[in-house]
């Protein structure tokens, strides 16, 4: 297992006049989950899209498996959901999963066994007569991610895979994913929500601006940025905690999630002084927790600018239609724009 | 080579299972049983003996000769076809109006409603065989067959009566006027085909007009077909998996595939409508001989092959063009303007076939078919009509492949950057860019 799982070296990718990845490195070890994260319009999807040779680098090559022939011709080692999701609405499901399998190459027999097993699995072998557009968005998506692991890939490529999903088909997918990683397979997702890089990644990269800004495992990630951080839970007179928080010698930055907080302490600053203080001041306190930076502190920290634009617009992450605004000029501008490739 | 296979049946599956192609498969044939039952229901009140009164007012026998001579008409060519009239002489010298008038209101009742009732009464006087116009009042006046035939004894019978009176021998003029009749046989090879010259035609035009519906209706078919695999957006998830040339194929052939099944529910249901005519025409109650007037093309094997093969080969050419034009819009509105380019080409193969009916061996014939886009057009109907060297047979198939794989090549080109594109249709200096690039 010496060859990495995929292997980006020094990849670009132009647009029309504008640069959707720059000068990109990224090296997936095979097995285990590997997060690659950014804003929205960081170039997330054209990098997943010249990994899945669905199109080309400007500069700079991809390679899978350590092998030297193209993502296609390796397609039935590879699953791959696309940020845009697509079916054959007027085809119906169970038929739309055998077709897809038969085009990674499996038996029409085999992949009707399998579309009917995983159908089972997520709980909508009720629905596989019924036409894609009967179901719902939801299940949907759930017939395409199983169109993506029909044939036991041995890397799994899922750009987004969770938006758009409710809390309980979320733990659905998320719980396959895990499985497919625990068969020592390799997973690779893009996402924008922190928490659930957090939680689920071993590794991770963080890109911006098409730029590569955070490389390594999560526990190595965290240690690099460095500092010492409180997580707080309030349950009454959280008003009272304001000044305390606005103390630069003691606190260095607030995250306020409202009825929670993640502070980071100011240099040489003791927690046990925090504790105190608030204590003092009479705050009802729920949860108080030295913590390790979580991701998405490091991820506002380096990313900045960037995904505060990204949140202001984008918000529930179902799509990326409310990208930075210079990337959807630079896309319109040229005559070309291809799907996603500001992302 | 199995993912081609799956695209094509795919393709194919989904496409005869739609409501769209069930409809019009069933309908087609149910419109040719109509069209050849409903003329044929309505003109069925001629094709019964009709009971025919003969008003005479003639006082030189015209009357009388043109009673024996309607008396001969039968119902059909048959032996022992049934007489076309069944005629009653009323003579009326003197009294044609009173005559005519109370005959008339015995006419046009409905069978059985009342009996001895007449279907028609015919007025003959002697004005008339001086002036030509006779009277008829009747219910079956839209029967053209029984008209005709009327109208026809009538006209031998005046002519004799004019003649003779001129004091000219009638059997001479009519001899002398016997009109000529011209048999026609298409000749192939030296060898006579057993076609006649009017099958000939109306096979060619037939199959200009099923070349020219198939490859616009079905070409045009890949190209929405492409267009909606853009906009659902599953593109991607096949262009990770199928090259473009996989996907272009499987789409033209599979949709291909879905135009010959059809064809031939619908050739096949001529053919049958064709050859079960008499038991078609006991199902509807009319006579065999009224339903004889819908035409059933056949086709000689030879013939056949040409046509399948010419077809199949445009199919494609014009099918990959329709797919990558598919390939480089994004809505139906847009592939319809960018498609005129297609389809004003298949147009003037269309129509040239009307210039070679009259002309199937000339120049311009042949240069035809010589250029790939105009051949499946033109060969077929050239066959048909006249006989075409083997030579020219060959190159033009040879230079038919050579067009298509350039053709296929061109669009594959065009597929595969074009069917990830959104936005903005190409310009023609782009889409030379993805054309060199690709």
């Amino acid at each position: 297992m010496s060859s990495p799982a995929v292997r980006v070296e020094r990849v670009t990718k132009r647009f029309s006049g504008h640069t959707a990845v720059r000068d990109l490195s990224i090296e997936v070890p095979a097995g285990g989950i590997f997060g690659l994260l950014g804003p929205n319009g960081a170039g997330k999807s054209t990098t997943i899209r010249m990994i899945m040779d669905i199109i080309e680098p400007d500069e700079g090559t991809v390679s899978l498996f350590g092998s030297t022939e193209r993502s296609r011709n390796l397609s039935a080692k590879v699953g791959y959901l696309p940020e845009e999701r697509g079916l054959y609405k007027k085809m119906k499901v169970l038929d739309q999963l055998i077709f897809l399998g038969e085009t990674k190459g499996i038996s029409r027999s085999e992949s009707r066994k399998r579309s009917n097993a995983w159908l089972e699995k997520l709980g909508i072998a009720d629905w596989a007569v019924k036409k894609v557009e009967d179901l719902s968005k939801g299940m949907q998506q759930k017939v395409q991610f199983a169109g993506a692991l029909l044939h036991d890939p041995e890397l799994v490529i899922l750009d987004e895979p969770f938006s758009g999903l409710d809390p309980v088909n979320s733990q659905v997918m998320k719980d396959v994913v895990v499985d497919i990683a625990k068969s020592g397979r390799t997973v690779l997702f893009s996402t924008h929500i922190m928490e659930q890089a957090e939680r689920m990644c071993d590794r991770i990269v963080i890109i911006a601006r098409g730029e590569k800004v955070v490389d390594g495992t999560v526990a190595q990630v965290k240690a690099d940025f460095g500092g010492s951080f409180v997580a707080l839970g309030f349950s009454h007179d959280k008003e009272k905690a304001e000044r305390i928080l606005a103390d630069t010698t003691l606190i260095e930055k607030v995250d306020d999630y409202g009825a929670t907080a993640e502070v980071k302490m100011a240099t040489g600053a003791d927690p046990e002084a925090l504790l105190r203080a608030l204590v003092q001041e009479g705050v009802g306190l729920k949860r108080f927790e030295v913590v390790e930076p979580s991701l998405q502190s490091i991820f506002i920290a380096k990313v900045g600018p960037d995904a505060a634009v990204a949140r202001r617009s984008g918000g529930d992450g179902s799509s990326e239609e409310g990208i930075l605004p210079d990337v959807i000029l630079g896309a319109a501008e040229g005559a070309i724009h291809v799907v996603g490739g500001h992302s | 080579m199995n993912k081609i296979i799956a695209v094509i049946r795919r393709e194919y599956t989904e496409r005869v299972r739609t409501r769209a192609f069930i409809l019009s498969t069933i309908l087609l044939p149910v419109l040719i049983v109509f069209t050849s039952v409903v003329p044929a229901l309505m003109m069925s009140s001629g094709d019964r003996t009709s009971r025919v009164a003969l008003v005479d007012g003639t006082t030189n026998g015209v009357g009388e000769q043109a009673l024996a001579a309607l008396t001969t008409q039968k119902l059909s060519d048959k032996p022992g076809a049934l007489p076309r009239f069944q005629l009653t002489r009323f003579d009326a010298v003197g009294r044609v109006a009173a005559v005519q008038d109370s005959l008339v209101a015995q006419t046009g009742f409905d069978k059985g409603s009342k009996a001895d009732s007449w279907d028609g009464v015919i007025v003959v006087t002697d004005d008339a065989i001086t002036s030509g116009k006779l009277n008829y009042y009747g219910n079956n006046v839209g029967s053209f067959e029984s008209m005709g035939r009327i109208q026809s004894v009538f006209s031998r019978v005046f002519a004799t009566s004019r003649l003779s009176k001129s004091g000219v021998d009638p059997a001479l003029v009519m001899g002398a006027m016997t009109p000529a009749d011209l048999q026609t046989t298409k000749v192939t090879d030296g060898k006579a085909t057993g076609q006649s010259g009017q099958t000939s035609f109306f096979i060619a035009y037939i199959m200009g007009f099923i070349l020219y519906l198939g490859i616009i209706l079905y070409g045009q078919q890949t190209m929405t077909s492409v267009i909606e695999e853009k906009t659902s957006r599953i593109m991607e998830v096949l262009a990770s998996s199928l090259t473009p040339f996989q996907m272009l194929l499987g789409k033209v052939v599979g949709v291909g595939l879905v135009g010959l099944t059809q064809m031939t529910i619908w050739g096949g249901s001529v053919f049958l409508v064709g050859s079960n005519r008499d038991k078609l025409a006991s199902v509807f109650h009319v006579s065999a001989d009224a339903i004889q007037s819908f035409p059933i093309p056949t086709m000689a094997p030879d013939l056949l092959a040409v046509f399948l093969v010419y077809f199949a080969l445009g199919f494609l050419l014009y099918g990959a063009l329709y797919a990558a034009i598919g390939s480089m819009v994004n809505t139906v509105q847009e592939a319809q303007q960018t498609a005129v380019f297609v389809t004003v080409v298949i147009m003037i193969g269309f129509f040239s076939v009307f210039a070679l009916i009259k002309d199937p061996a000339g120049s311009l014939g042949v240069t035809m078919s010589f250029i790939p886009f105009f051949a499946p057009f033109v060969m077929p109907v050239r066959w048909s009509l006249a006989s075409v060297p083997t030579s020219q047979l060959v190159l033009s198939l040879a230079l038919m492949v050579i067009g298509l794989l350039a053709c296929v090549w061109l669009a594959g080109r065009i597929y595969r950057t074009g069917i990830l594109m959104y936005g903005k249709k190409p310009t023609f200096k782009e889409l030379f860019h993805w054309i060199r690039v690709g």
